[in-house]
């Protein structure tokens, strides 16, 4: 424990990965959660790629001298809030599908707009592009980490501010409207702060392990969690241990943290849907009282109120 | 009610046609007094949930107006959303969200405040009293998304029960609906609609149930092809319109019947 905590104190990037891995798991539990009550986990990876094809746009200007103030950064952020607020156009009637939709439109849109302007870019800058996908947990800056941490507490405090709201617009958008709450309002509120998270995460960590942590952590504590509370804890927690679990494994054998975190992350989601199975098998088995003869009836009640302690009656 | 009393809903005109060019509602003129408890019913895409839609100003019309207790569903839906209750069909609710029943039935009264609409201990009375009226208030913490749709549909009953304002407005509540469901939220509807001075206006495809107390109804294909009380509605020719020529209304020993795929027998003395 001791070596553990010298190691940390004597390693400066040490301490900022450790750092970006909590911001990252709070951003997973604020936006991530949100994008998965709405059926739009989809927009991570989009929001991810759009980051992509902006921050070739400010490549682009800054290199040939078009625009030389706008860093690449900008260009990022930019196309993310546009990929958000053009998804949320999309579903200002809150169907999901047509979100759905829109995402990939913009996701292919900004792809091919990286890839059109890298022919105008010279070719040893290109590699900045597709380090954006990659990214490194353990290479960041300081710059890096007050970014992420500043875009990380603004979308805290609104998500702890507004979370009624974003939970509403996800379950009854017309009728949340028709009840005289700004529905439209919350709804681009969500969006464009997740996407600004997303971005600046990308830009931290990488598109491919943003996505992993996005998306498998919320959809494995929706399969399981029963209070929205739950969910949004149980994703920084299986957050957390994903990347500190991937930081720790860097530092025993050759291999890439964000790779570990993801794999962990995603298999947190099919140990979820297993543990979920295995419960509905149980529950069933009880339901039919033909399957437990009386005198075991007893345990098996026993051994259930057990297992269920989030409120499961039968 | 006198003539000079402002009406529930007036429309004048009114056509709604959506973006991918269906049009919905047309030539749509009528006016309901307040208060009431009002009808909707028609074939499936005759343009019933547009209507109410439209009257809370949730669709912008692209002919005409229509107005809730004298306000502008466009220029003035702030006015009418703090007055109204809405029910929405179920299918409408996303159950990918873990809300348990109290936070549904809290919604209806938390959506009237502003944030952070902390639920106070009278609103968590309000909405026990509410789930209580259709016998549900065992299931306070239950998961929404894991109960049955008759039991879904009672709930978000409960839900505008427990909130606040003079217009209850829902849309096919009874759909799915066992015989008992639909007594207990008729009977909720009838208390409701007795003791407060509260207005309902209820989409339907079945008269039956609420025939004792619909006071208006309104005949709708896409334009309005009857209104009154129940029993004038329950014209044959006018049916027969409506619902094709299958639909019949029959008279026996005094009695009439109409009968129609959507609705059944309906006896109408
Ligand atoms: N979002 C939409 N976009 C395009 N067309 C729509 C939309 N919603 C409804 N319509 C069309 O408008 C017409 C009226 O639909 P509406 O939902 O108002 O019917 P309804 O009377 O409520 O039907 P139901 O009994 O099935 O609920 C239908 O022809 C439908 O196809
Ligand atoms: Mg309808």
């Amino acid at each position: 424990m001791i070596d553990i905590i010298q190691i940390i104190i004597e390693s400066p990037f040490l301490q900022r990965a450790l750092l970006a891995a909590i911001l990252i798991a709070i951003i997973a539990a604020a936006s991530g959660t949100f994008l998965v009550f709405r059926g739009l986990s989809f927009m991570a990876s989009g929001v991810a790629h759009a980051a992509l094809g902006g921050t070739a746009l400010g490549i682009f200007l800054q290199d040939s001298g078009l625009v030389p103030w706008f860093d690449p950064i900008l260009g990022a952020l930019l196309f993310s809030v546009l990929v958000a607020a053009f998804t949320g156009y999309a579903g200002e009637s809150g169907i999901t599908q047509k979100m759905e939709v829109a995402v990939g439109v913009s996701f292919a849109l900004s792809m091919s707009f990286a890839v059109f302007l890298m022919y105008y870019i010279p070719p040893y800058k290109v590699p900045l592009i597709w380090g954006y996908l990659i990214g490194d947990i353990l290479l960041l800056n300081d710059l890096d980490i007050f970014m992420l941490g500043s875009t990380t507490l603004l979308l805290a405090v609104i998500t702890l501010m507004f979370n009624k709201e974003f939970v509403y617009v996800s379950v009854d958008m017309e009728g949340s409207t028709a009840h005289g709450m700004n529905a439209r309002a919350y709804h681009y509120l969500m969006l464009i702060v997740s996407a600004l998270a997303i971005a600046l995460a990308t830009k931290a960590v990488g598109a491919i392990l943003v996505y992993a942590i996005m998306v498998a952590p919320a959809a494995a504590s929706n399969e399981l969690v029963k209070s929205v509370r739950g969910v949004i804890f149980a994703v920084f927690l299986i957050a957390l241990v994903a990347e500190l679990v991937g930081i720790a494994a860097s530092f025993v054998v050759f291999v890439s943290p964000s790779a570990i975190a993801g794999i962990l992350a995603a298999l947190s989601y099919i140990l979820a849907l297993q543990i979920k199975r295995v419960r509905d098998r149980v529950d069933v088995d009880i339901d039919d009282p033909d399957l437990s003869p009386d005198d075991l009836k007893e345990t098996w009640n026993h051994a259930v109120t057990h297992e269920h302690e989030d409120g499961h009656e039968h | 009610m006198t003539a000079t009393a402002t009406p529930l809903i007036e429309a004048h005109d009114l056509a709604v046609r959506y973006p991918n060019g269906a049009l919905a509602l047309h030539h749509v003129s009528f006016e309901i007094k307040s208060p009431s408890f009002m009808a909707i019913i028609g074939p499936n895409g005759s343009g019933k949930s547009t209507l109410v839609k439209t009257a809370l100003g949730l669709i912008k019309p692209s002919r005409g107006t229509i107005k809730v207790m004298g306000y502008d569903s466009q220029k003035k839906s702030g006015k009418i959303r703090k007055q109204v209750r809405y029910v929405p069909q179920r299918d409408r609710i996303d159950l990918t969200v873990p809300m348990k029943v109290k936070d549904i039935v809290l919604m209806g009264r938390l959506l009237k405040k502003l944030p952070p609409r902390f639920a106070t201990s009278k609103d968590i009375a309000a909405a026990k009293d509410a789930l209580q009226q259709v016998n549900m208030e065992d299931l306070w913490e239950r998961p929404f998304p894991e109960l049955s749709g008759g039991q879904r549909q009672r709930v978000l009953v409960a839900r505008a029960l427990a909130s606040e304002g003079s217009i209850l407005v829902l849309d096919e509540p009874l759909s799915g609906t066992d015989v008992e469901s639909q007594n207990l939220i008729v009977n909720a509807l009838r208390r409701y609609h007795k003791e407060n001075d509260v207005s309902i206006i209820m989409i339907t495809h079945d008269l039956n149930p609420i025939h004792t107390l619909v006071e208006d109804v309104l005949l709708l294909k896409n334009t309005v092809i009857g209104i009154g009380e129940p029993c004038s509605i329950m014209d044959p020719e006018l049916i027969k319109k409506v619902y094709g020529p299958t639909a019949k209304v029959v008279e026996h020993s005094g009695h009439r019947y109409c009968m129609t795929h959507d609705s059944g027998l309906d006896r109408h003395d």
